[in-house]
């Protein structure tokens, strides 16, 4: 049977696009040194297939057909958009799929338990996906099934939600029938405000109790209080794009609930960036 | 009121470089062209509509006014910047957009 190596979460701001090179400047240096953690272990695991659990952010889903959550069974995806490219230099790329993953998860010809997955055959991955895949495998060369969870248009699914669907990727891993080696990565924030009066403000985070509550709940395996504590009105208090960080959610459950390896908010000039690790095998 | 319509515009401009740079070339004429243009009786529907207030606010590229009428913010910000940036650099209109969207708090955004 195929194995859950590994699951992480790491930020996706696109920002980092333009200024994160080298010579690296001091204050991003956490975050690329993370970032870089996070790619070494998919390769000291022999990861085969990454499942990434990530927001679109209103590019390819929209209110006219918006899906709470949608999983991808294409062969391939185009990676970022115009504007992705025009506002953060981004570029486009192309990412390999997996069917068989993707059919086994949402189930193939009826839906499964746990989730009632929309499937999505056309995708366009914008940076929520390919940020942390361009940083953490930049070839592009294991195959991802991306799965979108609404976290921008609501109504958005409970936090409980994102803890089933983590178990349910779990599961679905520990019951295909395959040698593959799988990782869980994971595409969100800590406290971040985008559109609002406390955008861009600098230096640290809009609500650093957030951000320090929100790295203990992953450090010390406690889903039960991430679940308690990612209230719509608590994340929204916490800077109004943060509805995001409920994906790692996913990573933890589907670690059981077991302590992280790594957990931590990076600091740098922008607001803090997520970082969690487990190992699993 | 039509939060939907307003967040369907800012991203219909905003996603693509050629509509970005008609809306800033004749901002009201781009404008009565998208209200004036969707789908047919035959096609997939494409409604399009605003409200006066709505309309306005897109012709003055007014932010504290799209964000009051309940915009996206995440769509706003990023729609802003597009048709805003080659006229204020971006540090300056990060500032300007945040001290104007301040007044009004966090409206009710959910369509």
């Amino acid at each position: 049977m195929a194995q859950l190596v590994m699951a992480a979460a790491t930020p996706h701001n696109p920002l980092l696009w333009r200024t994160m090179h080298e010579p690296m400047p001091e204050d991003l240096r956490g975050v690329a040194d993370n970032f870089a953690l996070i790619g070494r272990t998919m390769r000291e695991l022999d990861v085969d297939v990454i499942v990434e659990v990530g927001t679109d952010h209103v590019r390819q889903f929209y209110s006219d057909n918006c899906p709470a959550f949608i999983i991808g069974k294409a062969d391939s995806y185009h990676g970022t958009f115009e504007n992705e490219v025009r506002t953060f230099g981004m570029e486009y790329c192309e990412v390999r799929g997996h069917r068989e993953l993707a059919d086994h998860i949402a189930g193939r010809t009826v839906l499964t338990d746990a989730i009632d997955f929309a499937v999505s055959h056309e995708w366009r991955l914008d940076h929520g996906f390919i940020i942390p895949l361009a940083y953490t495998t930049p070839d592009f060369d294991i195959p991802v099934v991306p799965i979108h969870v609404n976290a921008t248009l609501p109504p958005l699914p409970r936090p409980e939600r994102f803890a089933v669907l983590g178990r349910h990727i779990a599961e679905s891993v520990r019951t295909w029938d395959s040698d593959a080696r799988v990782a869980l990565l994971t595409s969100g924030h800590m406290a971040t405000e985008i559109g609002g009066p406390r955008q861009f403000m600098g230096a640290g985070s809009p609500d650093p109790d957030f951000d320090r509550d929100a790295v203990r709940w992953f450090r010390d395996g406690d889903l039960d209080a991430a679940i308690a504590g990612c209230t719509y009105e608590r994340i929204m208090a916490a800077g109004n794009v943060t509805y995001q960080h409920v994906n790692i959610i996913a990573a933890l459950a589907a670690m059981d609930g077991r302590p992280a390896d790594l957990a931590e908010a990076t600091e740098s000039r922008y607001a803090s960036s997520p970082f969690f690790l487990w190992r699993n095998a | 009121m039509s939060k939907y319509m307003i967040n369907k515009l800012m991203r219909a401009i905003e996603m693509s470089d050629s509509a970005v740079a008609a809306y800033i070339d004749n901002t009201e004429g781009f404008v009565d062209a998208w209200l004036a243009g969707g789908a047919g009786p035959d096609a997939v529907t494409d409604d399009r509509f605003l409200t006066p207030d709505e309309r306005a606010a897109f012709i003055a590229r007014d932010e504290a006014e799209l964000y009051r009428l309940g915009a996206h913010h995440y769509l706003l910000w990023h729609f802003i910047e597009a048709v805003w940036v080659h006229e204020v650099p971006w540090p300056q209109l990060n500032e300007r957009y945040r001290e104007a969207v301040r007044p009004h708090g966090y409206p009710d955004y959910v369509c």
